[in-house]
């Protein structure tokens, strides 16, 4: 595929081993980041004590970098649009401004009425990839597909403070009257483009180019530190999805 | 002196804090303000006036006058009677020297007046010229109020920034913003209130109703209202309502605003009205009701309405003596008032105002009497009365500015006397006192109007809504109307000379000086305004608004309705610059790579919004090791777009000046893009990855633009075209040098041969075991590798090729080298060395338009008629003989006249010459023309090329 | 300027996500004169009233639309994608 160049995907282990890093990853090591090498990706496990990571997400505020987290962009027909995601959600998906919809533990998130924004799941999204690698030519034969996997970061910002805490920087509305789980919000955050997934309660994932990794982080974690806020590794994360499974929104 | 304790006062008797002023230690209670601390000890002096250095004293007792204005802690411009006491704090006086009770600069008001009169920077200080260094050093230190810390850090301070949606922004917690906040909270609206007191409450605090004041914002705490107490709301932008508390800047935007602002008192004016101890009535009040302060032994009142009477018996019963009530009416509005005083034993002067105040260095005498319409005393009527304190009311005037900001307009309301704002706009309501509804019933049941008029709007509450609001309209009408205030002279004088009467206290702009204004033809208020300063000082006009109007309309015969009230303009309160503009952070774009650049120690820059590395500390030995050995550079700040589908290439073909649906798969060509007027905007390449697919690179500062620009077209031509911005998303570099070659093939199986892999071809593969696309292009000359992968792998690659190359001796290369290079190949930059007026074939490349291509494409009906035209100018390269390096800019000049300009100069080290690149006039646009450069101030010899410094024929490039 | 705009896709906005395109120009659709040329290019009619105009939401979803404007007030009577746009009046204020 002449798109390869792009992603990830294509990785060679010879020699040396090609280790993918996020933007924010010398950021999170200065805040003692314990990294884990995760399909291919260097991934911030932890920082130190699942304690009080948990406590943090549970009491105050927490951000995870989810940046290794597979992000695929979909342009077509609209109508071929909403029969893929239809299909692999499981029910009708909304078009452009109804909202997201959850994937498994992935999310089909609409941009417009002719392109699409896919988060893979945390876990591992080679199942889901392939999924829509063969139901693509199927129900979407014009559409195209590039891996954005490096050119957006992201941030899940997770607590009861969450929206307090992104209120010092962003100006979207996520108040519960404006934005419920499963909203998607494109839009500037901290002054750069890219847009906050409500994808759960109390829970936002921020999305923006990976070029802007380091100072968002450190926007970040500048408003948070004041609410006792902490970076949290995506094992504590996984933890909680675990737990809240059945009764998340990813049911 | 202090009073007994009153009820509500906001000090705390059982404790004793102290502070320093001038030097002299001086106590307090917690809950007071330095300018109330001082007072109870005598301090009538607070200040010395902006021009003439006059002894000023406490006026407002609100945080508003500019005579309060102090040095706290260093930090200029708080205000004493807003400003609380704290342990240990250290206060000093502004704007006189050597101290406050000898002020050398008080000569300005003695002798200094001929000299400073109204716009006196236009008439004086001119002549002679040459003494301008001397008058502007003498004019700047008497300027200005304080002095700023000189150091940058101690300066500094951290604004916190926080949004706010809402439903409902109520502005001002009197009785009236809190009746309107809890209405509108209990319908089920999300509410904010913002009051810039320390407790919300307004005038209830000061009429002794503190508690009604607690249980309002408590109820309303109870319905849900986010409260902010000591928030000012700095004015109104299209909706969005930024509130300054503390160092916390909520930037509100609400679906309906209540102003509920109030009213400002104004003063009078007559002659010495600026003597330290004349103060707004309601001041004085202040100082007595919340800080437990006499505002002075012995009280003379001016009133023109009831309140000025009311204050009087409030100060009256708070053990303050109150010698007399001069009421510019026949008559107040309540007998009972009257009766009142008079049970009091205070005399009520009725009919009659003040003509003069007297006092050296403060008040010591009152003149009251009666006046004729110019505003001076009938004879006869002359009072003296002694006493340390006037406390004037000259009328109020709603604080309409947020009203006015919003579109609002002020009109003149006769009957009542007073500016009122109407025709609001449908999402802002207006309630209490700044919309007349003076008294507390009033105020309250208006608020409840406000509140529940915004809720329904809204769709909040159910029909509940509609009956309270019917109830509530009744009440308000029953309330009644305003009291009626007397119209206040626009000078009052007793007709003797001596003594400046002040419009402005701020400004020291006088009566007379609002005289000359008109006299000299500015005749309109805002022409007035500009020329006489007047409004223009520190409280912005507060308490000179109807004053100065007055004078004007006595000037010009114009009625106060036609004058009209001056702009509203934000902010409201005083705002450090800090808080509107300080950021924390700076929105800062960074490579994948640029850890590695840190690492080895690179100086780093910003281009655009970008970090980058600007060299590693030789950008000359980094050049030469690019044409020596070979050179890595990070470009993967390049604007990157992927541009697909099946109508991709005839999409390119429609933007670009040249032909790209006919590039092979794999092929890359230089691509420029014109705007309609064929003029160029931005450059990089285009490579054909497969049948339906390109990628598009673009200048680092163009990306934004140019994916803008494609993406226009885009959504007015009907064509299946999908574009994607991977700037971010791939890291780039290129690898480059007579060792690039040998290098790469280390890393990668590709056949980087000169046959198997020649130039302006791409190859797809992996390097270093990551995926990537490799162009062989060339921008700094020798034979190079374009690399783009995914980003994630920026440090992993860039090691991986330093390594490679290390018995090479391969060498990183920033920016700075990197344009030394480009410069000796003659590569134009876009923007650097064109502007938005160039021309392909007047800056060097005229081939890249193809007119003979069949597609319309943009710019093209520009380029084929600029084709007819000889261009005035063109961009050429040019050496200058005697190793000056040209600053870039400098003008090229033919004749003692500008006819062109240098755009780039370097030293280049491998060719041990100055270089540039330059616009001259076309006639010099060939090989060994000589131009001249005017460099500061120097004429330098330059010898013209048209062909790259390096490698002319590009052999070295596509080897 | 701090009014808000409603993008078609994404919802409204501050008026800072997005990029402002200039008033609604019509391209010549053959060969123009020079000075209908200058004209399209350089001259525009800046309305003080209602304006129709284009706008991107450059921080979001990156689209384009359109919107009708008063350039005194700042009030915006609609925003539509392309297609969805009401027909230009000919006589505007």
């Amino acid at each position: 595929m002449s798109l390869a160049f792009l992603s990830t995907q294509g990785a060679v282990e010879g020699v040396v081993a090609p280790l993918a890093s996020s933007p924010m990853e010398r950021v999170a090591r200065a805040a003692g980041a314990q990294f884990v090498f995760r399909a291919g990706w260097n991934v911030a496990a932890s920082y130190g004590s699942a304690q009080r990571e948990r406590e943090a997400c549970a009491e105050a505020v927490g951000w995870v970098d989810l940046s290794h987290v597979g992000k695929l962009e979909v342009q077509g027909a609209p109508d071929q649009l909403v029969a893929l995601g239809s299909e692999l959600a499981g029910r009708e998906v909304a078009a452009a401004g109804g909202g997201a919809t959850p994937i498994g533990s992935g999310w089909w998130c609409p941009m417009a009425a002719t392109r699409v924004l896919v988060l893979l799941p945390p876990g591992g999204g080679d199942e889901l990839r392939e999924t829509i690698a063969e139901a693509l030519p199927r129900l979407a034969p014009s559409a195209s597909l590039v891996d954005l996997t490096s050119a957006l970061a992201s941030l899940v910002i997770v607590g009861p403070r969450a929206r307090e805490v992104i209120a010092r920087f962003c100006a979207l509305d996520l108040r519960p009257a404006a934005s419920q789980v499963g909203s998607f919000h494109p839009g500037s955050v901290a002054r750069t483009p890219g847009g906050i997934l409500h994808e759960g309660p109390d829970r936002f994932r921020l999305l923006f180019g990976s070029a802007l990794g380091e100072y968002l982080w450190t926007v970040v974690a500048d408003a948070a530190e004041q609410f006792g806020g902490r970076p949290v590794g995506d094992e504590v994360l996984m933890e909680i999805d675990r737990e809240t499974d059945g009764t998340s929104a990813h049911a | 002196m202090r009073l007994a304790q009153q009820p509500g006062e906001r000090i705390d008797r059982s404790r004793r804090i102290k502070f320093s002023f001038d030097g002299r230690s001086v106590e307090a209670h917690p809950g007071d303000t330095i300018a109330s601390a001082l007072l109870a000890g005598e301090q009538r002096v607070l200040s010395r006036s902006f021009k003439y250095h006059r002894p000023r004293g406490e006026l407002c007792f609100s945080g508003r006058c500019a005579h309060s204005m102090m040095d706290v802690d260093g930090w200029p411009g708080a205000r004493a009677c807003s400003e609380l006491v704290r342990e240990g704090l250290r206060v000093q006086h502004i704007n006189a020297w050597p101290s406050l009770r000898f002020d050398v600069m008080r000569a300005t008001d003695l002798f200094g007046g001929p000299f400073t009169p109204p716009g006196f920077y236009y008439k004086t200080f001119i002549r002679p010229r040459r003494l301008w260094p001397v008058y502007e050093k003498v004019l700047r230190n008497a300027a200005g109020l304080a002095r700023l810390r000189p150091a940058q850090d101690e300066r500094e301070w951290r604004t916190e920034y926080r949004r706010r949606h809402c439903d409902v922004l109520v502005i001002g917690g009197g009785v009236a913003g809190l009746q309107a906040a809890i209405a509108a909270a209990r319908s089920g609206a999300d509410v904010v209130l913002a009051d810039e007191d320390l407790e919300p409450g307004g005038r209830l605090l000061v009429e002794g109703a503190h508690e009604e004041a607690r249980d309002l914002v408590r109820t309303a705490r109870e319905a849900g209202v986010e409260v902010l107490e000591g928030a000012a709301a700095l004015g109104f932008f299209d909706g969005l309502v930024p509130v300054w508390q503390g160092s916390t800047l909520h930037q509100v935007r609400a679906a309906r605003h209540i102003a509920a602002t109030g009213t400002v008192e104004q003063s009078l004016v007559f002659p010495d009205n600026d003597l330290p101890g004349v103060m707004l009535s309601g001041g004085a009040r202040r100082a007595a009701a919340l800080y437990g302060v006499a505002p002075g032994a012995a009280v003379l009142v001016a009133a023109t309405s009831d309140s000025g009477l009311d204050d009087a018996l409030a100060l009256y019963r708070a053990g303050v003596r109150v010698v007399a009530v001069a009421d510019l009416r026949d008559a107040p509005d309540s007998a009972d008032l009257a009766q009142q005083l008079g049970a009091a034993g205070i005399e009520l002067i009725s009919g009659s105002t003040v003509v003069r105040a007297a006092g050296r260095g403060g008040v010591s005498e009152a003149v009251t009497a009666r006046v004729d319409e110019r505003g001076v005393a009938r004879s006869g009527t002359t009072k003296r009365h002694e006493c340390d304190v006037i406390a004037v009311g000259g009328g109020e005037v709603p604080a309409s500015s947020l009203l006015l900001q919003a579109g609002a307009h002020a009109t003149y309301d006769e009957r009542s006397g007073r500016f009122v704002a109407g025709e609001l706009p449908p999402s802002v309501h207006a309630a209490g006192s700044v919309v007349g509804h003076e008294s507390a019933a009033a105020a309250a049941a208006s608020g409840s109007v406000a509140g529940l008029e915004a809720a329904l709007a809204l769709g909040i509450g159910g029909s509940e809504v509609e009956q309270q609001l019917a109830e509530a309209r009744e009440r308000l009408v029953a309330a009644g109307g305003p009291g009626r205030v007397a119209v206040a002279p626009a000078l009052a004088t007793d007709g003797r000379r001596g003594g400046k009467a002040f419009v402005d206290l701020d400004e020291d702009v006088t009566a007379k000086d609002i005289a000359y204004a008109v006299d000299e033809g500015f005749s309109s208020i805002e022409l007035a305004k500009r020329y006489t300063t007047v409004t223009m000082g520190p409280s912005q006009g507060r308490f000179s608004q109807l004053p100065s109007a007055r004078l004007i309309a006595k000037a010009t015969g114009l009625s106060l309705g036609e004058i009209g009230m001056t702009t509203a303009r934000p902010p409201w309160v005083t705002v450090p610059l800090g808080a509107l503009a300080g950021r924390p952070f700076e929105p800062a774009k960074r490579s994948s790579i640029h850890g590695c650049h840190r690492d080895l120690g690179a100086t780093v820059r910003w281009a655009g919004d970008w970090r980058r590395a600007y060299d590693y500390g030789d950008p000359q030995g980094e050049a030469l090791a690019v044409q020596q050995t070979a050179g890595l550079i990070d470009v993967s700040t390049l604007g990157k777009l992927i541009v697909a589908g099946p109508d991709a290439g005839a999409f390119l073909d429609r933007l670009y000046p040249n032909r790209l649906s006919n590039l092979a798969p794999n092929r890359i060509r230089y691509g420029v893009l014109t705007s309609e007027a064929g003029r160029i905007t931005d450059d990089g390449t285009v490579c054909r990855l497969d049948e339906n697919s390109f990628l598009v690179t673009t200048t680092s500062s163009g990306a934004g633009a140019v994916e803008q620009w494609f993406s226009w077209w885009l959504a007015t031509w009907d064509m299946d075209v999908r574009l994607t911005d991977v700037t971010q998303g791939l890291a780039a570099v290129n690898l480059a040098g007579p060792k690039a070659r040998e290098i790469l093939s280390s890393l990668t199986d590709l056949d980087c041969s000169a046959e198997g892999f020649p130039y302006l071809h791409a190859r797809q593969g992996t390097v270093a075991g990551v995926p990537c696309l490799a162009m062989r292009i060339g921008f700094v000359g020798e034979v190079g590798y374009e690399l783009h992968f995914p980003a994630a792998y920026g440090e992993h690659l860039w090691g991986a090729i330093m390594e490679a190359g290390r018995e090479h001796g391969i060498r990183p290369f920033g920016m700075e080298p990197q344009r030394i290079l480009r410069l000796q190949k003659l590569h134009v930059i876009v923007g650097q060395d064109t502007d938005s007026e160039s021309l392909p074939a007047a800056a060097g490349m005229p081939w890249i338009v193809k007119l003979d291509k069949e597609e319309d494409f943009i710019g093209r009906w520009a380029l084929e008629l600029a084709a007819d035209r000889v261009p005035e100018s063109k961009l050429v390269g040019f050496t200058t003989a005697n190793g000056h390096v040209p600053t870039e800019g400098a003008v090229i000049v033919r004749d003692g006249v500008a006819a062109g300009q240098v755009t780039s100069s370097r030293y280049a080290p491998k060719l041990d010459r100055v270089i540039g690149m330059a616009w001259v006039p076309t006639d010099l646009a060939v090989d060994d023309a000589q131009v001249q450069i005017s460099d500061a101030g120097r004429i330098l010899e330059a010898r013209v090329t048209t062909r790259p410094f390096y490698d002319p024929e590009g052999e070295v490039l596509r080897s | 300027m701090s009014y808000v705009l409603t993008c078609p896709n994404c919802g409204t906005r501050e008026v800072t996500d997005f990029a402002f395109g200039g008033e609604v120009t019509e391209r010549p659709t053959e060969r123009p004169t020079p000075r209908e040329l200058n004209t399209y290019v350089y001259f525009r009619r800046n309305v003080a009233g209602r304006q129709r105009e284009w706008w991107c939401h450059r921080s979001g979803c990156r689209s384009w639309f359109l919107a009708e404007r008063d350039t005194r007030t700042q009030e915006v009577f609609w925003t539509a994608l392309p297609g969805d746009a009401p027909p230009a009046d000919e006589v505007t204020s």
